[in-house]
């Protein structure tokens, strides 16, 4: 109420000073930037308006902005309608205001689900490093088992082995793929006395 | 604030006096500065004539200060430079402070030369043998660090003849890596060589890849 009275009240400003103030054809813009859309699906609106439906990106970030442009001193409230297949929240910063000027600080960040990445080892007698990427862990001897740091949803990996224990030769089955939407639990590595 | 008053009186005394003002003695400055991302040990860096020796932090990422010992005077000029930089770290002046490490003394009244480091980063490749123009479709990753990288023979290639290639992305001094295949192409089965290292100095370039008929 108070600020349409305020509308009204600049309206007629501009209309008595006949001068281009610029707010009433509307020709501002609302937007920002978006981080962790791998996937499509999400989908922001404006006060409830037109869906403006976004592309995802290879980094997954990139920038947006709604194509219906608004006038000076309207209000903006961007809100995430829906998220990519892939993400477990897409989180609105910034995204309430005022426009004086083109809008360009509206973030969403969505967080892409994580997921398990682990398996199972036999045979293994001393220390081993296994590698996934930049991801190092380190087996203790006697372990049956290890895991991982957890890897987004869609993300390649490639477990492989770092440093063979001693005296052992450890193979690695099931190590590569593609996350999908459930943990990975099955890769599995063999050790036994070493081969050379 | 108290120091640049004193500064300008100093200098408001010497356009009066009209006198040479060379010897000041007293009138001292100090080049000094900050050194952002600096992780290994021997950076050097120097300023008029004299060679300055920064450690790495004692916190991981902490931003870490020096200190030229040489005292200039007002208006003797100063260009700090990297003369050495520290082993697997590339350095230089901010960018954000492009004009930090070089100026007159006693125009600002403090020095900080900005300088910023950064480890430094090479890429992973090899041979990949056994691949024809038919074989399409091989997609490659290093762990879940930089995505997926597609290997596209050459579209003319009828005997599979070694080519090279370089996954997307690259990998820090120090870090580990594992490549391995995500997708197998067309008509091939391979494997990789070398899959798996800690990054050095240099781009690998021994992950060879080996594809032969299914």
């Amino acid at each position: 109420m108070k600020s349409s009275t305020l509308l009204a009240g600049s309206a007629l400003a501009c209309a008595l000073a006949l001068s281009g103030c610029g707010g009433s054809d509307g020709d501002l813009f609302v937007g920002g930037t978006f981080v962790g859309v791998t996937k499509t699906g999400l989908v922001l609106q404006n006060n409830g308006g037109a869906d403006l439906v976004i592309e995802p990106t290879n980094n997954g970030s990139g920038s947006f902005a709604f194509p219906q442009l608004v006038e000076t001193d309207s209000g903006y409230n961007v809100t995430v309608k829906s998220i990519p297949s892939n993400a477990s929240e897409c989180k609105p910063f910034n995204n309430t205001g005022k426009v004086a000027f083109n809008i360009t600080t509206v973030q969403i960040v969505c967080t892409i689900r994580q997921h398990e990445l682990k398996g199972s080892i036999t045979g293994l007698t001393g220390t081993l490093e296994l590698v996934n990427g930049s991801d190092k862990v380190t087996v203790a001897p006697g372990a049956t088992s290890f895991a991982m740091t957890k890897i987004n949803e869609d993300a390649p990996y490639a477990v492989g082995i770092l440093t063979q224990p001693a005296n052992q030769t450890c193979t690695v089955a099931n190590g590569s793929g593609t996350m999908g939407s459930n943990d990975v639990t099955n890769i599995t590595v063999t050790c036994g006395p070493r081969t050379q | 604030m108290k120091l640049s008053l004193i500064r300008s009186a100093g200098m408001m005394a010497m356009a009066l006096s009209l006198a040479s003002c060379g010897g000041g003695g007293d009138d001292t400055y100090t080049v000094a500065g900050t050194v952002e991302g600096l992780v290994y040990p021997n950076l050097v860096l120097t300023t008029n004539g004299v060679d300055i020796t920064v450690a790495p932090p004692a916190k991981a990422g902490d931003p870490v200060t020096f200190t030229s010992p040489k005292k200039l005077e007002y208006g003797d000029t100063y260009n700090v430079t990297v003369k050495t930089p520290p082993p697997h770290q590339s350095c230089g002046v901010d960018p954000r402070f492009q004009l930090s490490a070089a100026d007159t003394a006693g125009r600002l009244a403090a020095i900080n030369a900005r300088f910023v480091c950064v480890v430094n980063s090479y890429t992973l490749g090899g041979k990949v043998t056994g691949l024809t123009k038919d074989n399409t479709g091989l997609v490659l990753a290093n762990g879940s660090n930089t995505g997926t990288t597609v290997i596209i023979p050459s579209t003319t290639d009828t005997t599979g003849a070694a080519f090279d290639y370089q996954m997307a992305g690259s990998v820090q001094y120090n870090q580990t890596y594992s490549v391995a295949v995500i997708t197998q192409p067309t008509g091939r089965f391979c494997t990789v060589e070398n899959p798996t290292g800690t990054m050095g100095d240099a781009n690998v370039t021994n992950i060879n890849i080996n594809c032969v008929p299914r």
